[in-house]
């Protein structure tokens, strides 16, 4: 029987990878101790004392709590954007029942009510992920964005003190402060959290029914595990680690400032995928994202802590030298992150999986290079047919009927009848000239990007950068108009080469590298924002020329400024209404709609989102498709931000913030799918109608029956639109996709005729 | 002696530290109904990987029509005319039924624009001449049977105008009334000369429309036998507990 041995070999070495500690970790502290020297180098006044390895500490045990429940989402294929928006919500929601401006309750009862509120954070993630199945990316983002916008909300923008109040409970607030031994009782409770964290992921069924949902769900499924209800509580734990994080930070702070946990989403997704975790789940162990906190945290502090320096100033006529710290520009931190982000991702499948570093050890000793997996192209990944029975329905169908089936029917509809319910609230305001123009104007800056991403989108992929490339591009125009001789029309030129550029960032990671789109566009949609905050100072730039200023103007200013302005009859009236950048749009709208709908090349786009592998196989080159989208999508956005400068005649590097959110809702309203294969431009402009419509409703100011009027502030708006968000992905998983009302009507309609069919497509 | 359309001789393939195939041969004569048959693991669709050029051989050689030939991926093969219908079909379902057929290689008409009315009128006539009961060329795949979107699948692999084509476990997924109107399109290929190679666990099926059938067994010939000559309890024998042994001459099935 030597053919048997000969295929059933077992090899056995050693005892196995350990799930507590490894290789990784000990390149990390090699990594960190090479760190600190370095600061210590740079900066001796600072790194040299040990309150500053115990600042570094406390203030890494913040974002190491948040990564131990990070890890255990991770190792589950999942992925939970919203702890930075939850850390921030618990100062917010403990400031407002404990602080005794508001309702001045005592410590214990605000401690349990911020982890009730953790726990629905958790509970919502999870539920809209693991039962309604809206990709995790996409849910946890809005969690993120609703989030935030409640706390706003909540705080109108001020800080909560409650200093005084704070002494009065000793016992909860000595979690923040300097122990006897010198440092701060935040470490002591990262540490017990971390061991608790290491120890179940590393020892008990908890941590090893995580390890098998992360590795192959239908497997763990099959064996018995309750997959739906692993994924359920890693979010849970996750938010739960989060409220922990904002509740040790609230001990030392003792006040809520709403901008609490801005961004800290990145560093602790980056600092567990630095500490070896796999963005594509079943790999990880809490002590190396522990450690990646440590060392994100590091970085962090040296790139804010800064270099000294010694700068020469004159002070009337003597020179005095002023020691003085040299700092990065604000935005040059998060610019950083994201980088490493996305450098740290790559590990995985490149240096892991493919053994680059071991194939070049062996090439350089001139050995032959060690076994790598076969990956076999496309021919072994599966994707099947996917089904959703929605479609073809209407076919035969004629006139209005067939209208009805169209998967952007919906849109157009709702883009009416929001419009006469407009009409019908407030029709003075409503008819005039001025609304109109203002609502053309805020539905072109959505609309350009929503142009862009269509294409993304129908692909299968996503560009979470539109927003953050907007305002890269909108700061490289406004930098050179400002600070260099060259023109506007160059400013313009380099600006949108700008966004190329990004988008090309974008679709080589993904197209290229094989990273998840939404990771890499993750990256840039905080290197992008970074770098044009920093370059721009973070600070407001205006004054620009006013030929440049045209491209934000109306029709009847631009052809005045070539003498050529009408001067009377409904010319003059339509001049005076539409401006330049509508019209733009809508130009490009026009071409980008007939490229998608009437070109191989859109054609190809929407054969990759249906399923990429036949696509590959029918000899359509995917890489160079979803490549060129993602560039398409960068190019849209550096127009808007080039739009932006000029309409607004200045530049903030808010600049286009959440537009991400109005525009991936804009598709999906507009018949586009979260999984790609479907888009129109008819759909996604009517799409873009419908945010606009209902942004522009939000901000109507309603006049009520006793004269008094009320006004939605802003961010509340942005509350509601990430709410239309999730419901407009889940709508289309369940509605269009899935066929739930139709399955219902048939099966009332037809007995069990519908039932196998549907059954058949989820399969 | 005609040529084989397809000669594969002593192919070994390894995956790691499992080898997948060892000393394999198999011919394909033009015209010739192949079923592929072994257990799990026993190397049916790996052989047939490498033909495609899906993946790459370790050793062994493979001649098309007498050449040989080095496939480096599927579309390399596919110029040599080779098509291979897939478990799952390899259809986008948020297209229709005539994007499907021609995926890829839409008519176009300006140099950009696609050719929707040639496009679905071609793949009407396709449709027709394989006898194959699709009632739309404008319906989403998606919205079609299993059977009839492997009918799609088929009707994509004939518009190459293929010389083999290989089928992945066809009937795996198909109703009983689908699986007989897919044995109904092998015989119609037979008919205009595509050589097939059938992979399936369904002796049938095989015994129905096959002229040969191969036996692999773990990585290895253990039995090829002429259906004629052969009984379905014969070959089951051979996939539980055949020993190697190099193939008959086929030319002795025709």
């Amino acid at each position: 029987m030597s053919a048997t041995q000969a295929v059933t070999r077992p090899i056995e070495s050693g005892r196995g990878s350990s799930l507590l500690f490894g290789g990784w970790e000990v390149g990390l502290l090699v990594i960190m101790a090479a760190l600190y020297l370095g600061g210590l180098y740079l900066n001796p006044a600072f790194f040299g004392s040990t309150s500053a390895l115990f600042s570094v500490l406390r203030d890494a045990s913040r974002y190491g709590v948040m990564a131990v429940g990070m890890t255990f989402v991770l190792v589950n294929k999942e992925l939970d954007l919203s702890v930075g928006s939850t850390f921030g919500l618990t100062a917010t929601f403990f400031g407002m029942l404990f602080a005794p401006s508001y309702f001045d309750l005592d410590v214990t009862t605000a401690v349990v009510a911020c982890l009730a509120l953790g726990l629905v954070i958790g509970l919502t993630n999870g539920f809209l992920v693991t039962v309604l199945e809206v990709p995790a990316f996409i849910a946890t983002l809005t969690t993120l964005f609703i989030g935030r916008g409640v706390i706003l909300g909540l705080t109108g923008g001020k800080n909560i003190a409650f200093e005084l109040k704070a002494d009065e409970y000793p016992t909860f607030f000595r979690i923040g402060e300097i122990n006897a031994l010198g440092f701060n009782n935040q470490i002591i409770v990262f540490l017990v959290i971390a061991a608790i964290g290491a120890v179940a992921l590393a020892y008990t069924s908890y941590g090893w029914t995580t390890y098998a949902t992360g590795g192959n769900e239908q497997a763990a499924r099959y064996a018995g595990i309750n997959t739906g209800f692993v994924r359920m509580r890693s979010y849970v734990l996750s938010s739960l680690c989060a409220v922990t994080a904002g509740l040790m930070n609230l001990a030392q702070s003792k006040d809520a400032d709403p901008a609490f946990g801005l961004g800290a989403e990145l560093v602790v997704i980056a600092s567990v995928i630095v500490g070896g975790t796999a963005i594509f789940g079943g790999r990880g162990r809490v002590i190396g994202s522990c450690l990646g906190a440590i060392l994100v945290g590091l970085i962090d502090k040296v790139l804010r802590e800064g270099v000294p320096i010694t700068r020469i100033i004159q002070v009337g006529d003597e020179k005095m030298e002023v020691a003085a710290i040299s700092q990065l520009p604000p935005g040059a931190v998060p610019a950083f992150l994201g980088v490493v982000l996305v450098l740290a991702v790559l590990v995985e499948p490149w240096l892991v999986r493919r053994r680059i570093l071991a194939r070049a050890w062996a090439r350089l000793r001139g050995l032959p290079p060690p076994v790598t997996p076969d990956l076999g192209g496309v021919a072994i990944s599966g994707a099947q047919t996917r089904g959703t029975a929605s479609q073809a329905r209407g076919l035969g169908k004629r006139g209005i009927a067939a209208f009805f089936y169209r998967r952007d029917a919906a849109a157009v509809i709702l883009v009416v009848a929001l419009w006469l319910f407009g009409f019908w609230a407030r029709p003075d305001f409503w008819q005039g000239l001025d609304n109109s123009f203002s609502m053309l104007l805020a539905f072109s800056e959505i609309a350009l990007l929503a142009v862009g991403l269509t294409f993304v989108m129908a692909n299968g992929d996503i560009d979470l950068s539109v927003g953050s490339v907007l305002a890269l591009s909108g700061a490289t125009a406004a930098v050179i108009m400002k600070d260099t001789s060259l023109g506007p029309l160059a400013a313009g030129v380099i600006a949108i080469g700008v966004g190329v550029l990004a988008g090309a960032v974008n679709g080589w990671l993904t197209a290229y590298v094989g990273l998840p789109a939404f990771i890499a566009t993750l990256g840039t949609f905080y290197w992008a924002r970074g770098i044009g905050s920093s370059i721009v100072s973070g600070t407001q730039l205006n004054g620009f020329p006013e030929s440049f200023n045209l491209i934000g103007r109306s029709l009847f200013e631009l052809l005045d400024a070539f003498g050529i302005a009408p001067t009377h009859g409904w010319w003059l009236a339509v001049a005076e209404a539409v401006s330049v950048q509508t019209i733009f749009v809508l130009v490009v709208a026009a071409i980008a709609g007939v490229v998608l709908a009437y070109t191989t090349f859109g054609q190809k786009v929407l054969a990759v989102g249906g399923n990429e592998r036949a696509a590959t196989f029918a000899g359509i080159n995917t890489r160079r498709v979803r490549f060129t989208a993602l560039l398409i999508s960068g190019t849209c956005a550096a127009f808007a931000g080039v739009i932006y400068d000029a309409f607004y005649r200045s530049f903030i590097p808010t600049a286009g913030q959440l537009r991400e959110l109005d525009a991936i809702s804009s598709i999906i309203i507009g018949g586009g799918s979260i999984f790609g294969g479907y888009g129109t431009m008819i759909g996604s402009l009517a799409g873009a109608g419908v945010i606009t419509l209902i942004r522009q409703l939000l901000s109507l100011q309603i006049i009520l029956r006793d004269g008094s009027s009320f006004v939605l502030p802003q961010q509340w708006q942005n509350v509601f639109i990430g709410l239309i968000l999730i419901i407009a992905v889940v709508g289309d998983i369940w509605l269009r996709q899935k066929n739930i009302l139709g399955a219902w009507f048939g099966g009332m309609r037809a007995g069990e005729e519908a039932t196998p069919a549907v059954l058949e497509h989820r399969a | 002696m005609t040529t084989p359309i397809v000669d594969m001789r002593g192919i070994y393939k390894s995956f790691g530290p499992v080898q997948a195939l060892i000393d394999v041969n198999l011919r394909l004569m033009p015209g010739e109904v192949l079923g592929l048959v072994g257990d799990n693991s026993a190397g049916k669709s790996t052989l047939m990987k490498i033909v495609t050029g899906a993946y790459q051989r370790d050793a062994g050689d493979i001649f098309i029509d007498g050449t040989p030939v080095h496939f480096k991926s599927p579309h390399e093969s596919r110029d040599r005319g080779i098509e291979m219908i897939y478990q799952d079909f390899a259809l986008c379902g948020n297209l229709d039924v005539g994007q499907n057929i021609f995926l890829g290689r839409w008519p176009m008409r300006y140099g950009i624009f696609v050719d929707r009315a040639r496009m679905h009128g071609d793949a009407r006539a396709i449709l027709n001449r394989l006898k194959v009961d699709v009632n739309s060329v404008y319906q989403k795949v998606e919205s079609l049977s299993g059977g009839r979107q492997q009918s799609v699948a088929i009707a994509r692999a004939i518009s190459f105008a293929p010389k083999v084509v290989i089928f992945d476990e066809p009937t795996a997924n198909l109703s009983v009334t689908a699986t007989h109107r897919l044995l109904e399109t092998i015989s119609e290929l037979k008919v205009h000369g595509v050589a097939q190679v059938i992979i399936s666990h369904r002796m049938t099926d095989i015994f129905e429309v096959g002229d040969r059938v191969m036996v692999l067994k773990r990585g290895r010939n253990v039995g090829d036998r002429a259906i004629a000559q052969t009984t379905e309890k014969e070959v089951l024998e051979l996939i539980v507990s055949g020993v190697p042994e190099t193939p008959t001459a086929p030319e002795a099935a025709l």
